[in-house]
């Protein structure tokens, strides 16, 4: 990886996210809704109106809109975009506590479809023209577009009847009583550090149902894309030449056919790793109750939070930018044609 | 490669094995064995207990207290922090006697001191910034500590200081320590506001708070030391109390069928007798919660009072109201709720078509014509009443377009009546609970012209303002004069058709069997609250 990469890839990362605010800002700063009220508590009585006034003042508002922008601008690179209109907190640590269950909900989710999603593609690309072939294609072509709300509504009422409760990340009484606590965040992680069994099945079980739903679609895209590769890379002369010099199965299909098509494997599951992000965000809120990203944004645009819907979307959009970029680096670390 | 994979698997074998031996025998902490969970349906606002004025009620509630508590139902006062209380013969000199031995949940003790510096804290910063709702305290003059547990009240005029100092909001004592623990340079520092909302607590109620996440959940812990376990008798209250933040009703009703919630606060109106069979309880509590629709009065045609009367009389109230609240409310009357002083009954207009269409003759409103109405989108129950007025009025060839907007929106768009009334929406629901036992909240927020924040009619009347005003002042020395004003405040709004209340919510509170919630843990003038310390929890 060149100095001449990082140093590019920086540079358009800051320009893009210094872009993705100055748009949201303002969007936001022109919707309707005065962030000023909320600000000043919503002010009865005869000095409401100083009230308010106030606000827009602490909240730079009467300032020209160049100003108001800069100011928000270097805030946000500075990493103190102030407190929440909505809940007075700092938006970033409002934002941190939140992105830690869509991210846990996240990282389920892949841990389920890309093994899956590989092992059904070699599956099938091993089968190919078989009856199995057509069958995991098939499912992996419906899998990839089937709506994900869709499935996290199906799939949250087959739960439910079978009496799991399903609602939000924890029980919160078990875990009162069983002195569970919070250490990083990510509440399976931490309840296997403390060694609460209980909790870890609980948080578990509530997980399953929303990774599945979120694990879908990219599981139906990488069992087609690894069948496809797979199926190509078994037909180049680099797999047919040990296939007749007689080297072993397993190791002509993981050390040959397989290494080739990890870089496209790679490259699609960082993509869709991004991307799932968002249907993470509305499905663990709308259909499972679950505190994380997407019912903050919808908090945030509902009392006019300019700060936490910015704070969001900025992190959201380095989310995206950091994935990416990690994408790149271990595809050019895992195919030497990539040069980066 | 077959003696590698045996090995790989003896090594997770031996792991997870490991683990499972060390998940067994690790120490558990001890338990408390009474946990509350209570569903609340919004998240806190904020919990400064001398500048909230939201949501944030049903976290002070618990953690501070006032003075006083004053019920409207029984007309009663009930001592928290004052045990007794006078005042001169013209209502300008207060004197609260404070009860002995109280301490702060960091040990401090409670007296004169934290009550005068409380009381002026609420009162200044309202008077400096507007924030809050100080202005309850605005006829205090000088708060004088008489000796450590007496204080005096200096009023520049006459008031009710006992119906205030039990106010719902701004009346919360805190300890004088949170200025040094704060780091703030004074009260009045917006440090100490900030250390307040951070979930940091300096109140002397019975319970105290141990975490603080807004958007999620708050967790409350039993003040073994507070002053009232011995009178309240109650061995049984809650040790914990998790007040969970879960804005859809479906959630809650689904965390009270899974077990995992205790009391809901806001459960799918239909699902009720659904819980109630599964053997919950409910407990019907009739708020000051009223929903009021305004009219425009600064936009054609509904600046035309026989035009508002019309489309008044076109409402079925109790037909509205069943489909609306499913039979969870009492009909409104005059802008007032049900017994809260000032209420009015009977002053309702009720369903008349024959009525309706002489008043719209009389407007000399030519038909078909199109009105809008604003209202909040996220009360199920408003979009109801919307569609339901929607096809009432059409009848009589009136066209009613809906405009459902988030809180924020709806406020800036119905306060825009001072600026552009031609583009505000001819009519606006919005819903109101008071801060101060006294028909003032209602009717100087939002019918005084003064008032622009809140006067969502856009009414300017000088005689109604005088009304007001004098009524305010009056409450001071004579209470029942004062009272007979603000009727017949009401009675001009009714008159002039400038607002109705369509309703007063009765709130059901759903909550599992394994509790008993009595009459004394809810009062209506605390929105949402539940005074948890008299909640019996069953082993």
């Amino acid at each position: 990886m060149s100095i001449n990469y990082v140093v590019k890839r920086v540079f358009w990362c800051i320009l893009i996210v210094f872009g993705i605010i100055v748009f949201s800002y303002l969007i936001l700063i022109f919707s309707p809704g005065d962030p000023a009220v909320k600000w000043a508590g919503n002010p009865r009585g005869p000095y409401a109106s100083m009230a308010i006034e106030k606000a827009r003042e602490e909240l730079g508002l009467n300032d020209p809109l160049y100003l108001q922008i800069a100011r928000f601008v270097y805030n946000v690179f500075n990493g103190n975009i102030g407190d929440s209109i909505a809940y007075k907190q700092p938006v970033l640590p409002l934002i941190y506590s939140r992105l830690q269950s869509t991210l846990e909900l996240l990282v389920i989710a892949y841990v389920i479809a890309v093994p899956l999603g590989i092992f059904l593609g070699i599956y099938s690309a091993l089968r190919r023209g078989s009856r199995s072939d057509s069958l995991i294609q098939a499912v992996g072509t419906i899998l990839a577009n089937m709506p994900t709300f869709w499935v996290a509504t199906g799939l949250f009422l087959v739960f439910s009847m079978s009496g799991i409760s399903l609602y939000g990340r924890i029980n919160t009484r078990l875990a009162l009583s069983t002195g569970f606590h919070p250490i990083t965040g990510f509440y399976l992680l931490d309840s296997l550090i403390q060694g609460n069994l209980l909790v870890f099945i609980d948080v578990l079980l509530r997980l399953l149902p929303p990774a599945l739903a979120v694990a879908v679609y990219p599981l139906g895209v990488l069992i087609r894309l690894t069948r496809t590769l797979m199926a190509e890379a078994l037909l180049e002369d680099f797999v047919r030449v040990p296939v007749a010099w007689g080297v072993r199965r397993d190791i002509i299909i993981w050390r040959y056919a397989l290494k080739a098509s990890i870089p496209g494997v790679i490259q699609i599951s960082g993509l869709s790793f991004a991307y799932s992000l968002i249907d993470a965000m509305v499905v663990e809120y709308t259909v499972f109750g679950r505190e994380g990203l997407g019912n903050l944004l919808y908090d945030a645009l509902n009392y006019s939070d300019f700060r936490l819907a910015i704070g969001l979307i900025t992190v959201v959009a380095v989310f995206y930018l950091v994935v990416n970029t990690l994408t790149d680096i271990i595809q050019a670390l895992v195919d030497p044609r990539v040069r980066l | 490669m077959r003696g590698r994979l045996v090995l790989v698997i003896a090594i997770l074998v031996i792991v997870v094995a490991a683990a499972l031996l060390y998940i067994v025998l690790s120490p558990r902490e001890s338990i408390p064995r009474r946990i509350v969970v209570y569903a609340y349906n919004d998240k806190i606002s904020g919990i400064d207990p001398s500048i909230e004025d939201d949501t944030g009620l049903v976290i002070l509630g618990s953690v501070y207290e006032p003075l006083l508590y004053y019920n409207p139902l029984k007309n009663e006062f009930k001592p928290a922090l004052a045990v007794n209380w006078s005042s001169n013969e013209d209502g300008t000199e207060w004197v609260f006697h404070l009860r002995q031995g109280v301490k702060f949940h960091d040990g401090t003790p409670f007296n004169a001191t934290a009550v005068k510096i409380s009381v002026e804290r609420a009162r200044d910063i309202y008077r400096e910034t507007g924030r809050g709702l100080g202005y309850i305290w605005d006829a205090v003059e000088e708060v004088q500590v008489l000796d450590e547990y007496t204080v005096k009240f200096k009023l520049s005029y006459p008031q009710r200081l006992d119906m205030i100092a039990a106010a719902s909001y701004a009346a919360y004592i805190f300890s004088p320590s949170v200025l040094e623990k704060s780091s703030a340079s004074s009260y009045m520092d917006e440090a100490l506001e900030k250390w307040f909302n951070n979930g940091n607590d300096g109140g002397s109620g019975p319970y105290m708070i141990v975490s603080y996440r807004p958007d999620a959940e708050v967790r409350l812990k039993k003040f073994d030391e507070w002053w009232g376990w011995s009178i309240v008798n109650n061995p049984d209250a809650p040790d914990e109390i998790i007040i969970k933040i879960l804005t859809e009703p479906q959630s809650q009703y689904n965390g009270l069928i899974a077990g995992e919630i205790d009391i809901a606060s806001s459960v799918p109106r239909d699902n009720i007798g659904d819980l109630v069979n599964r053997g919950f309880k409910v407990f019907n509590l009739t708020t000051y919660h009223n929903y009021i629709m305004f009219f425009n009065t600064k936009r054609y045609p509904t600046n035309i009072t026989e035009f508002r009367k019309a489309v008044l009389y076109m409402i079925n109230l109790d037909e509205a109201m069943q489909l609306a609240m499913k039979g969870y409310a009492l009909k409104g009357s005059g802008v007032i709720p049900h017994s809260f002083p000032g209420h009015i009954d009977n002053l309702v207009y009720d369903y008349n078509m024959e009525e309706a269409l002489r008043y719209l003759n009389q407007s000399g409103v030519t038909t078909p014509v199109t009105i809008e109405i604003l209202y909040q989108v996220d009360y199920e129950e408003l979009k109801i009443f919307a569609e339901y007025l929607q096809s009432r009025l059409r009848e009589i060839g009136v066209n009613l377009v809906l405009n459902p907007q988030p809180w924020s929106q709806l406020k800036d768009i119905a306060k825009g009546i001072w600026e552009h009334p031609e583009t505000t929406p001819h009519i606006i629901i919005a819903d109101w609970w008071p801060t101060i036992p006294s028909p003032y909240d209602y009717l100087y927020t939002m019918f005084h012209s003064e008032s622009k924040e809140w006067n969502f009619a856009g009414y300017e009347d000088p005689e109604f303002d005088n009304l007001v005003d004098t009524a305010f002042e009056r409450e001071g020395s004579n209470y029942t004069d004062a009272i007979n004003l603000y009727r017949e405040a009401q009675l001009k709004l009714y008159n002039e058709a400038i607002a109705v209340n369509l309703w007063d919510e009765v709130k059901p509170f759903i909550y599992s069997g394994k509790l008993e919630i009595p009459e004394e843990a809810m009062n209506p003038l605390y929105m949402y609250v539940v005074f948890f310390q008299y909640v019996k929890v069953k082993a």
